[in-house]
């Protein structure tokens, strides 16, 4: 659900980017102690499955794409800070090497997705795993996916009100969140089944495999 | 260009990026791409054309919506069309252009730890494609006659797992290399 360059007016992304920049900056507080032989590799792996997940993606009527994101995934496994993290640089590649999202839109892109979907992902986690955790695991992944999409749809739709010409004709993004909202929610409900199915998935591996604290 | 370094190269490319964000006239926004595509050199047709590839899916159907809208109400914006899609095809030019000229690796050398994730991310995405390519054609000459989906789903569940375990086997091997040349000794530009 990246949103591309050239959609957000400056009045929207340097106010993000400076609020990117401080979590970023938080994030990566003591990164290289945290780092070791052991995690940084399936820190890589998950990584890279975010990163080859984001890149199948289908545009939307709404001004962005529908994709997995696999960040649940990477804040279920490694916490907010390193998912954060990883996704801002899965964002950053993809926008460098494919063209898909921008370096304008990386700090809506990476709060809304990276840390707006990590935290919801963890959030739901400890909020529902007593109950169930299969069911846990898998509402998290799919919030994961439909909240950052409204906020991503939000901020889409708010181009209009944000950047104008003196007529009235917006200058960036042409829709209202009436429009981008349900254009972006919708596909995002059903993508975000298959995003808690994989989610689910991965998260058995990674118990199989003793990843899990 | 010789004082032009990658370091150099990335500054100049975030300075030059949000240019097209502060023009509202398309026929800037198109003089600024013709500029672009000319300095592009030799190869500016295919950084165009990957450009293009890249913004078509999005900008249709953006644009469409537009069209639709427009022709409902009776107007179609085409300031409108011209200006968003100029401006999202300079941006993306500027980044392939930026792409094809530097190596990312390079650019980000005075950052140790964005290396780090880096050279292991690019790492992984270019084994993961590998070994996808691998099962594909592994399983397309096991298979005379067009598979079943049940045979199809006993190979994508059997491909994930040895994916994920190829994975981190092929990235502890990088980690363990880079522990080695001291990546993960923890110096005061971490």
């Amino acid at each position: 659900m990246h949103i591309p360059d050239g959609f957000l007016s400056p009045q929207t992304y340097l106010p993000a980017a400076a609020l990117a920049l401080g979590a970023w900056a938080w994030a990566a507080r003591g990164l290289r102690e945290r780092l070791d032989e052991t995690l940084l590799p399936r820190l890589a792996m998950l990584t890279a499955l975010a990163y080859g997940l984001g890149l199948v993606m289908l545009p939307l009527p709404g001004g962005t794409s529908g994709h997995a994101l696999g960040v649940a995934l990477l804040a279920l496994v490694f916490g907010l800070r390193l998912a954060f993290l990883a996704y801002s640089g899965v964002l950053l590649l993809q926008a460098l090497l494919f063209g898909a999202g921008g370096l304008t839109a990386l700090p809506v892109n990476a709060l809304a997705l990276g840390l707006v979907g990590g935290a919801t992902a963890i959030a739901l986690h400890r909020l529902l795993r007593r109950c169930n955790e299969t069911a846990a695991v898998a509402v998290a992944a799919w919030c994961s996916v439909v909240v950052p999409g409204a906020l991503v749809a939000l901020v889409l739709g708010l181009q209009p009100l944000i950047a104008r010409r003196p007529d009235g004709a917006p200058l960036f993004f042409p829709f209202g969140a009436e429009i981008t909202l349900p254009a972006v929610l919708i596909p995002h409900a059903f993508i975000g089944v298959g995003e808690a199915a994989l989610t689910l998935l991965v998260w058995r591996y990674a118990r199989m495999r003793k990843w899990l604290s | 260009m010789a004082f032009m370094n990658a370091r150099r190269w990335l500054y100049l490319y975030l300075a030059v990026l949000p240019a097209p964000t502060f023009i509202h006239d398309p026929r800037l926004l198109g003089l600024g791409l013709l500029l672009a595509v000319a300095a592009s050199g030799a190869g500016r047709w295919r950084i165009l054309r990957r450009s293009l590839l890249a913004i078509l899916a999005f900008n249709l159907s953006v644009s469409l919506g537009v069209v639709l809208v427009g022709l409902w109400r009776g107007q179609v914006d085409t300031d409108w069309l011209l200006l968003a899609n100029l401006r999202v095809l300079l941006m993306v030019h500027l980044g392939f252009w930026f792409v094809a000229r530097v190596r990312l690796l390079d650019a980000l050398a005075g950052w140790p730890t964005a290396t780090l994730v880096a050279t292991l991310a690019l790492g992984q995405a270019r084994g993961f494609d590998r070994m996808l390519r691998d099962f594909r054609l592994a399983f397309a000459s096991r298979n005379i006659a067009r598979p079943r989906w049940r045979d199809r789903r006993r190979h994508a569940g059997a491909q994930a797992i040895a994916l994920l375990d190829k994975a981190q086997a092929q990235s502890t091997e990088v980690a363990l290399a880079m522990r080695s040349r001291g990546a993960f000794d923890v110096t005061a530009d971490a």
